[in-house]
């Protein structure tokens, strides 16, 4: 099987993978993700959300909302 | 996309509310100006400050802490352990990781040893937990900041927490609140020390990405304790407004705080009309200088504060319950 993007978010404990390449405001949009509401990681690189992710590659989002 | 500030690096920070994009340097630059004119433009802080920062072990409170370090005010950490079983160990590990990184040692203080961890206390007093926290961390600021003759509590609320509490003040036309609504609260006098919120220029997003990039591990969780929490709810409707029309909170916010708004009045008047006051609990509040709580002694605009309340409420359920079970 060829390998895809891994997208983990890793507050709801969850992870899909996507076919790359893929621009990360597009996989944010197929996971009903609002840009502004997230940061998005590559290991220790903050990327913007028109970079293109590649296959095999792994992205991390983590949510900026806090309550209270 | 290139950094818009240097144009040679590579962005990695897109701010469409700014129409700009920063490379990881020069977005430091960025930020740091922002919180300096937030500092500047309210006088919240002085250079000869002695700063207490309220840290809670989440992104926005250790931002504070760090980028008011590399401002150079003389700070000091104050954690408070709500007692709510294991997001409480995990933040505090974050707090002291982090602070053993910058050569400090945090103030911490335990509510569970203090006799009102927030579940308990919340589930006796009858009351919602983020109403009984923000009470019992009201006091502890004030109470420490008193002992260690800090001049000034810092915390870490961000634009998006006020342009949410906001949008709650209007659209339940909550007057009192929204008069008394800023950056900066003044000093009371009588232990009651002069509060302020020097993140109020920058949004969740920014200050997530500064810590980040700058390393900070923060705790990514929510408290569970604001799951239901409304503010959340006024955090999404403004947030689908910035999608569709990036820079409207800060307009919001920024708007409001104008001198001229009508809705809220200066620091110095809301002081001069009791502004400072707490006003949780029952028991009647009212304006004017402090005085000491006739309980514990702590400044209140009541005749006994609203910790002391409280604390009294949580006793007597314990009281109750503990009769009940002998009977």
């Amino acid at each position: 099987m060829l390998p895809m993007i891994l997208v983990r978010l890793t507050q709801k404990k969850q992870e899909f993978e996507v076919p790359g390449p893929r621009r990360v405001m597009d996989i944010l949009a197929q996971a009903g993700v609002r840009p502004t509401t997230v940061i998005v990681t590559q290991g220790k690189k903050l990327l913007t959300k028109d970079h293109r992710v590649e296959d095999g590659e792994t992205i991390d989002v983590i949510s900026v909302v806090s309550g209270g | 996309m290139k950094c818009k500030r240097c144009r040679r690096a590579e962005a990695a920070v897109d701010l469409p509310s700014h129409h700009s994009a920063f490379c990881p340097d020069c977005f430091f630059v960025f930020f740091q100006r922002q919180v300096k004119e937030g500092i500047r433009k309210f006088r919240l802080l002085a250079p000869e400050d002695r700063v207490l920062v309220c840290v809670s072990g989440g992104k926005d409170s250790l931002v504070l802490w760090d980028v008011l370090m590399e401002l150079g005010y003389e700070t000091e950490g104050l954690y408070i352990d709500l007692g709510i079983d294991g997001y409480s160990e995990r933040s505090k590990e974050k707090v002291l990781a982090y602070a053993a990184s910058r050569g400090k040692t945090p103030i911490v203080v335990e509510l569970a040893r203090e006799g009102i961890p927030i579940p308990e206390a919340a589930r006796c007093a009858r009351m919602e937990e983020c109403s009984v926290c923000g009470t019992v961390k009201r006091y502890f600021f004030n109470r420490v900041a008193a002992e260690g003759k800090f001049t000034v509590v810092a915390t870490g609320h961000n634009l998006d927490d006020e342009a949410a509490r906001l949008l709650g003040n209007l659209l339940h036309w909550h007057r009192d609140h929204l008069s008394r609504q800023h950056p900066f609260l003044p000093d009371a006098g009588e232990g009651l020390v002069r509060k302020v919120k020097p993140l109020w220029r920058v949004s969740e997003l920014e200050t997530a990405s500064y810590g980040f990039l700058k390393g900070i591990d923060y705790v990514t969780e929510e408290c569970p304790m604001s799951e239901d929490a409304t503010s959340l709810v006024y955090k999404e409707a403004l947030s689908r407004i910035e999608d569709q029309m990036p820079g409207t909170r800060t307009v919001f916010y920024q708007g409001f705080l104008d001198p001229g708004n009508p809705l809220r009045r200066a620091p110095e008047a809301q002081l001069r009309e009791g502004g400072g006051k707490e006003r949780e609990g029952a028991g009647t509040v009212e304006a004017g200088t402090p005085r000491a709580c006739a309980s514990c002694g702590a400044p209140t605009f009541a005749e006994v504060c609203s910790f002391c309340r409280l604390r009294e409420r949580v006793q007597k359920r314990r009281e109750q319950r503990a009769g009940r079970a002998s009977g």
